[in-house]
């Protein structure tokens, strides 16, 4: 019984903050941004978050995360837009929806793709928030109990699985968490106040700026990559109600897709280093595998825009557990909105579950708040949308560049963090020419000094000794998941080898 | 295609130099301490030597394997960088607007779509934009004008 009250309390006090006049504003200026930056081809969730931190230092730490949440997963619903009209994906976990909403629009069925696919994330987006609701505070009481040594085998097996799983090459993802690591160590060590790395300048005894590498790495690098690459489309037909009626088939075909895609969705989610990318992709695989009539899919198969769609808004919101329970990011979004949190002062886990309630049940919240008015903004006012797609991105770059410059200059008025912002532009170009990936850079680097931490405590606790770390159950079962990750990179690393030799 | 991967190569070599170069100065220039009492030093040699590994197995595979084209833009490297390192300069002495002015035209070099015409309207639309978004909407004291002299 003392559980459910406390679940009541918990709602009522999520409720009495997401309804104050200052964050249902920012949720809607977070999720119609969201939308906005979805729609247009180029401009992804990362490049968003990263572009809209510098306003964050300006707003309380409860605004700052709701405003920034709400670009998040309203640009999953924007994707899609530009996906099905345009063949572009406005967003990466978008592309999957390119397959058979692109069709469907070819066959003048644009308006069904775009209602179905909104009400499918809304959907999968309510699914995912009931999700978070139950489970968070079930994984804070455990996660009470947790250790430096949990902690530090928890954060090494998450930047494992993220640079593992997602990224091209698992070796060359595990040397930029490295890398990452390393450079959230510049600055002045907090144990001995030693500045390390800093090279004698003073601007560096703080630590690198987030903000500066994230929209070094993300915004300006990811400009001079796409210039001459992004060709913006046009768009032959007006979207009209009428044409978004769906016929009976459709509806038949709606609800278990629907279902299926929140499902994977959310358990995608939730798992570190997979996210809505991923869980698009395997909804879609699992539509087509389960579906009579495979042959459909390819060519318009309502299925395979729902499905997927469904499953990216789902794992955005599931995305939020493991972050704000345990303070362990899954994915580079997810490490920007601990960021945010840590520019103000908080840092996300269990503590932070019990001393600031009202932020993680306002932001739960604000994400009901926040999809109802993008079911809003996506169906009865798709036309702005459509309109906004035509926008030619040689107009959008110095736009961007000019949000990011100013944003940072902004936040100290120092233009050393501008300088910055250039040079992790540059070197964010030259990363990607070399192939090497920056997402996995930026989680090293937020969880970086936490893992030092935490070494430090645990070796003290066990008088330097490491076998502290197998002694102890759930940090041996962790080293033990990270050690079969790794041996799954190296295997799956093999015989791709031995194809080229044999190739040969 | 190239018989070696050269952007392995290229990578794996920074990565070693980096890694070799941050372990050496950690273990010089800080205190290690000992695993009972970790020093400053002690975390960050052992990551750098940990990258300086990876990097080296990173450049070994490369030369074993055909790798792609490295294809640099140029052009739109340096026009991005410069209206950057344009605005960081300026916007001190100059304020915002004539910093946002001056990036715009660098940025504008990076693609033939716009000409003389059209970067002088995006020009002041973007510096509207500046002005409405950061002065107006988030009430942030930034300078907009100065003149240094």
């Amino acid at each position: 019984m003392a559980i459910l009250m406390d679940f009541f309390d918990n709602l009522a006090l999520g409720l009495s903050v997401a309804f104050s006049w200052s964050n249902l504003f920012w949720c809607f200026v977070g999720v119609t941004l969201g939308t906005f930056i979805g729609v247009l081809p180029g401009i992804g969730a990362l490049a968003a978050v990263s572009l809209l931190l510098p306003v964050t230092f300006h707003l309380d730490p409860t605004s700052a995360l709701v405003m920034l949440a709400g670009v998040y997963y309203g640009s999953a619903y924007g994707g899609s837009t530009a996906s099905i009209l345009l063949n572009l994906p406005g967003t990466p976990s978008s592309a999957v929806a390119c397959l058979d909403g692109y069709p469907m629009s070819r066959q003048g069925r644009a308006g069904v793709a775009l209602l179905m696919s909104a009400l499918g994330s809304f959907i999968g987006g309510v699914i995912g928030i009931l999700l978070m609701m139950l489970f968070s505070p079930l994984i804070v009481d455990a996660a009470l109990s947790f250790g430096p040594p949990e902690y530090f085998t928890m954060m090494v097996l998450g930047l494992i699985a993220a640079s593992t799983i997602s990224t091209g090459t698992p070796i060359k993802g595990i040397a930029m968490v490295v890398l990452g690591v390393l450079l959230g160590l510049i600055g002045t060590d907090i144990e001995t106040g030693t500045p390390r790395l800093a090279f004698d300048l003073p601007e560096l005894f703080d630590g690198i700026g987030l903000v500066a590498i994230a929209m070094g790495l993300f915004g300006v690098s990811e400009v001079i990559a796409s210039i001459k690459v992004i060709r913006s489309g046009h768009i032959e037909k007006k979207i009209t109600f009428r044409s978004m009626i769906p016929t009976r088939d459709d509806v038949r075909r709606f609800w278990f897709p629907v279902l299926r895609g929140a499902g994977i969705g959310s358990f995608f989610g939730a798992l570190p280093g997979t996210g809505g990318v991923i869980a698009s992709f395997v909804a879609y695989a699992v539509e087509k595998k389960v579906s009579s009539e495979p042959e459909r899919f390819g060519k318009g198969a309502i299925e395979g825009v729902v499905a997927p769609e469904t499953a990216n808004n789902a794992a955005d919101q599931t995305a939020f557990i493991p972050t704000m329970t345990l303070g362990i990011p899954g994915s580079v979004v997810m490490a920007l909105m601990i960021g945010a949190l840590m520019i103000h002062g908080i840092s996300p886990g269990p503590q932070m579950m019990t001393k600031n309630p009202d932020l993680f049940w306002g932001l739960i919240m604000s994400f009901w708040i926040g999809n109802v008015l993008l079911l809003v903004l996506n169906i009865p006012l798709i036309g702005i949308w459509v309109r906004v797609l035509v926008i030619p991105y040689h107009v959008l770059y110095p736009a961007v560049l000019m949000f990011v410059c100013i944003g940072v200059y902004s936040i100290n008025n120092s233009t050393f963090d501008v300088y910055m912002v250039m040079l992790f532009g540059g070197v964010g170009y030259i990363m990607r020419l070399v192939d090497l990936q920056p997402a996995p850079l930026l989680l090293g680097f937020v969880l970086g000094p936490l893992m030092e931490e935490n070494l430090r405590r645990t070796l003290i606790i066990s008088r330097g000794e490491f076998t502290i770390f197998m002694a102890r159950p759930l940090s041996a079962a962790f080293i033990v998941v990270t050690l079969a990750l790794l041996a799954w990179a190296l295997w799956n690393a093999l015989p791709r080898r031995s194809a080229i030799e044999g190739a040969r | 295609m190239y018989t070696r991967d050269y952007r392995d190569l290229i990578g794996g070599g920074l990565l070693l130099l980096l890694g070799l170069f941050v372990g050496v100065h950690s273990l010089t220039s800080y205190d290690i301490g000992t695993l009972r009492h970790m020093g400053p030093g002690m975390f960050p040699a052992w990551l750098g030597f940990l990258l300086a590994g990876i990097g080296a197995v990173i450049l070994v595979l490369g030369l074993f394997r055909p790798g792609e084209r490295i294809e640099p833009n140029y052009r739109q490297f340096f026009a991005v960088i410069l209206g950057v390192l344009i605005f960081a300069v300026t916007v001190g002495t100059f304020g915002m607007i004539p910093a946002v002015v001056l990036l715009t035209f660098a940025a504008v070099l990076a693609d033939d779509k716009l000409g003389a015409v059209e970067a002088v309207i995006l020009a002041i639309v973007l510096s509207v934009l500046a002005l409405v978004i950061f002065r107006v909407g988030l009430r942030i004291p930034l300078q907009t004008f100065a003149w240094p002299f």
